[in-house]
């Protein structure tokens, strides 16, 4: 039999109908292979504490999914990259992740320089991506349909910070302080006008060097224009720790408002004294603090027993640790309940999440939210009580 | 307010001061203006703190040790960033290569040490307020080190040898003076004066990487302001800095204080080039 050219187009176009009119099994490997969840985390560097945190969270999940049997039989892999707070290293990693690991999910990063650097290419790759940062224009669903945040955005800080000020400690005359940052500058700015917005009187706001050896100037300033509270936008911890000391030598008992920083145990060891941490409110969550009877919400005090043992909570914070375990359990949840690891599948399935227990907090996103957690649980913590990762609740609270 | 004015500006004013004079006591064996004055000045705060909270030593034998590493720090910048551009000094190619070792000194302490602030110890636990010691250390300190100084100059001998090698390298040379092992020596002296400024002036600036760059910055104004190797120029210079960007810091706030202190600075050099106690150099014709 010989074979013309005519013959080949045409048994070929059959060959290619046949396939075309028959739907292609699904490969039984896609069924059975682990779900891969890429991991990008700042375990070195300067910014690596909160990582180390969530990665306790992270592996800890993992393990607990797969010792259940994971999830519809597959099990969770985690492929963390340490990318050492870099953007281009966290750029290269991600690249890593979608083209030559073929990850499901991504998680991570956890600093917004890092995630500003990496949120279009995930974009670009429809990659499902879940994170911790909080910069607001990291969210954005038309612009990066597959990016959820799963912590609070800088805006949800700031109302919680007001609601407190406003509500609670009964300010009316604020000073608004922040370093000279970036970040500094522009969560001053805001968080003065929002302020302002809402009937209060700005009477000080200033920005200070972090590396300013004497605050005493700026504090003068501030009692002198009668501020009633000092809300503080700053992640450094040498500028509060001599805030709060020049407060202590001024004999003067302002309350202190703001920033997670101000929790931070840096600041325990730079204080002339205890009392000095005194009457300073730190953002917390609801779910990681403590009650004045020293218990968390029921959820979270039998995951503390859980953990007991396991992982370590006395050099990190409970929040950074349940973030983590909730992160892996909501990429499992979707593909629990959407049947498949499909991109389209795993956000379609977030996009349609409401209310969802995690330990960090209870997330609800939409097609156009992906804001999910909810400002309602962003409380204030008394500063200086640490204790297990977890703080007591700032006074006010019922 | 004055009296905190006067408190906080004479103790910054001290401790740039000091750095000025770390600048000049390089600059005088090796006409060399190194860049990593002010992270001797940082280093010595950072191992204060290491020597005294973290290992237990105490306050003498801390001074000491700290003084003697930051002095070795000022030996190996000699060795690597400065002898070998000596033969170019007109190519200014010792601006990069302390530039450069300053870099790696800060890079290694944020690494090894912290980039967070760290606590440093009260030395001698004495006054509070505006008297506390962290306010008169740092002046005690560059009292000490300006007599100090002004005797090693004008009565011993290595005094005297370093003066003529910042007078006329070749001239003391061709006296048979070793210049390169006086430079070394000067250098390791920059390296202790420097760990003295860090140390005095530690429960005010902390033990804090970042400290390097800043105290960089405003140790070079009393350079600029009292004429380069002047050091009673680098004293009064450092003072007054600290004091007017202190009064600034009252009257106008954090910010607006740096716009100040610059502004004052090139309005001084705009009027004396030479510094305000700099002699015009005269040229040969």
């Amino acid at each position: 039999m010989t074979m013309t050219r005519r013959g080949l187009t045409l048994g070929g176009a059959g060959l290619a109908a046949a396939s075309l009119s028959v739907p292609l099994a699904t490969p039984a490997l896609a069924q059975s292979e682990p779900i891969k969840i890429g991991w990008l985390a700042a375990l070195t560097g300067p910014s690596s504490a909160p990582a180390i945190g969530f990665n306790r969270g992270v592996l800890y999940a993992a393990e607990a999914l797969n010792a259940a049997g994971g999830v519809k039989g597959r099990k969770v892999e985690i492929i963390t990259r340490d990318t050492q707070g870099d953007p281009t290293k966290a750029v290269n990693a991600t690249q890593e992740m979608i083209s030559q690991l073929r990850v499901h999910a991504i998680w991570g990063p956890t600093n917004s320089g890092e995630s500003l650097a990496v949120t279009a290419i995930m974009a670009r790759g429809k990659m499902p991506n879940i994170h911790p940062c909080v910069v607001d224009s990291l969210i954005d669903p038309t612009r990066y349909p597959n990016a959820f945040r799963i912590a609070p955005s800088n805006t949800q800080w700031d109302d919680a910070v007001r609601a407190y000020t406003l509500n609670i400690a009964k300010a009316k005359k604020v000073a608004v302080v922040g370093d000279t940052t970036g970040y500094g500058v522009s969560a001053a700015n805001a968080s003065a006008a929002a302020l302002q917005k809402d009937g209060a009187e700005v009477v000080y706001k200033a920005n200070i060097d972090a590396t300013q050896p004497d605050m005493t100037p700026d504090m003068l300033r501030a009692r002198n224009a009668g501020a009633q509270a000092i809300v503080i936008w700053s992640v450094s911890t040498g500028m509060i720790a001599r805030m709060l000391n020049t407060r202590a030598t001024m004999g003067w008992d302002v309350p202190f408002i703001g920033h997670p920083s101000l929790a931070s145990g840096e600041i325990g060891t730079l204080i002339d004294k205890p009392a000095n941490w005194e009457k300073v409110y730190a953002i917390g969550y609801k779910n990681c603090s403590y009650d004045a009877s020293g218990k968390l919400p029921p959820r979270n005090e039998e995951l503390l027993a859980r953990l007991r043992g396991k992982i370590n909570l006395q050099d990190t914070l409970l929040w950074w640790v349940a973030c983590g375990i909730d992160a892996v359990n909501l990429v499992a949840k979707a593909v629990e309940t959407g049947g498949s690891s499909t991109n389209e599948s795993i956000i379609r399935e977030w996009n349609a999440l409401k209310n969802y227990p995690g330990y960090f907090g209870d997330y609800s996103y939409s097609a156009t939210d992906h804001n999910g957690f909810p400002v309602s649980d962003i409380v204030m913590s008394a500063a200086s009580t640490g204790k297990n990762g977890t703080f007591a609740l700032a006074p006010g609270y019922g | 307010m004055l009296a905190s004015i006067l408190a906080s500006g004479l103790a910054v004013g001290a401790v740039y001061a000091l750095i000025g004079i770390t600048y000049n006591t390089m600059y005088s064996t090796s006409r060399v203006m190194s860049f990593t004055a002010g992270q001797l000045g940082m280093l010595g705060g950072v191992f204060g703190s290491l020597f005294m909270l973290r290992l237990g030593v105490p306050l003498v034998p801390a001074l000491l040790l700290t003084m003697a590493a930051c002095a070795l720090v000022g030996v190996i910048t000699e060795f690597i960033a400065v002898r070998p551009v000596l033969k170019s000094l007109d190519q200014h190619l010792y601006v990069l290569s302390t530039l450069a070792v300053a870099l790696l000194i800060q890079h290694l302490t944020a690494l090894e040490w912290s980039t967070e602030p760290q606590p440093f110890p009260r030395l001698l636990a004495m006054g509070s307020g505006v008297w506390d010691e962290k306010y008169w250390l740092p002046v005690a300190a560059c009292a000490v080190t300006i007599i100090g100084l002004e005797y090693l100059y004008r009565h011993t001998l290595v005094g005297r040898a370093f003066v003529a090698i910042a007078e006329d390298n070749f001239a003391a040379r061709a006296l048979g003076l070793p210049e390169r092992n006086l430079r070394i020596a000067s250098y390791a002296m920059a390296g202790a004066v420097g760990a003295l400024a860090g140390f005095s002036g530690g429960q005010l600036l902390l033990a804090f990487f970042a400290n390097g760059p800043l105290l960089n910055f405003y140790g070079f104004i009393p350079v600029a302001l009292g004429g380069l190797g002047n050091n009673r120029g680098a004293v009064i210079g450092g003072i007054l800095l600290g004091l007017f960007q202190q009064a600034a810091n009252f009257t106008v706030g954090g910010i607006f204080s740096s716009v100040a202190v610059f502004t004052l600075f090139i309005i001084v050099l705009l009027l004396r080039p030479q510094g305000m106690f700099g002699m015009p150099t005269a040229r040969r014709v």
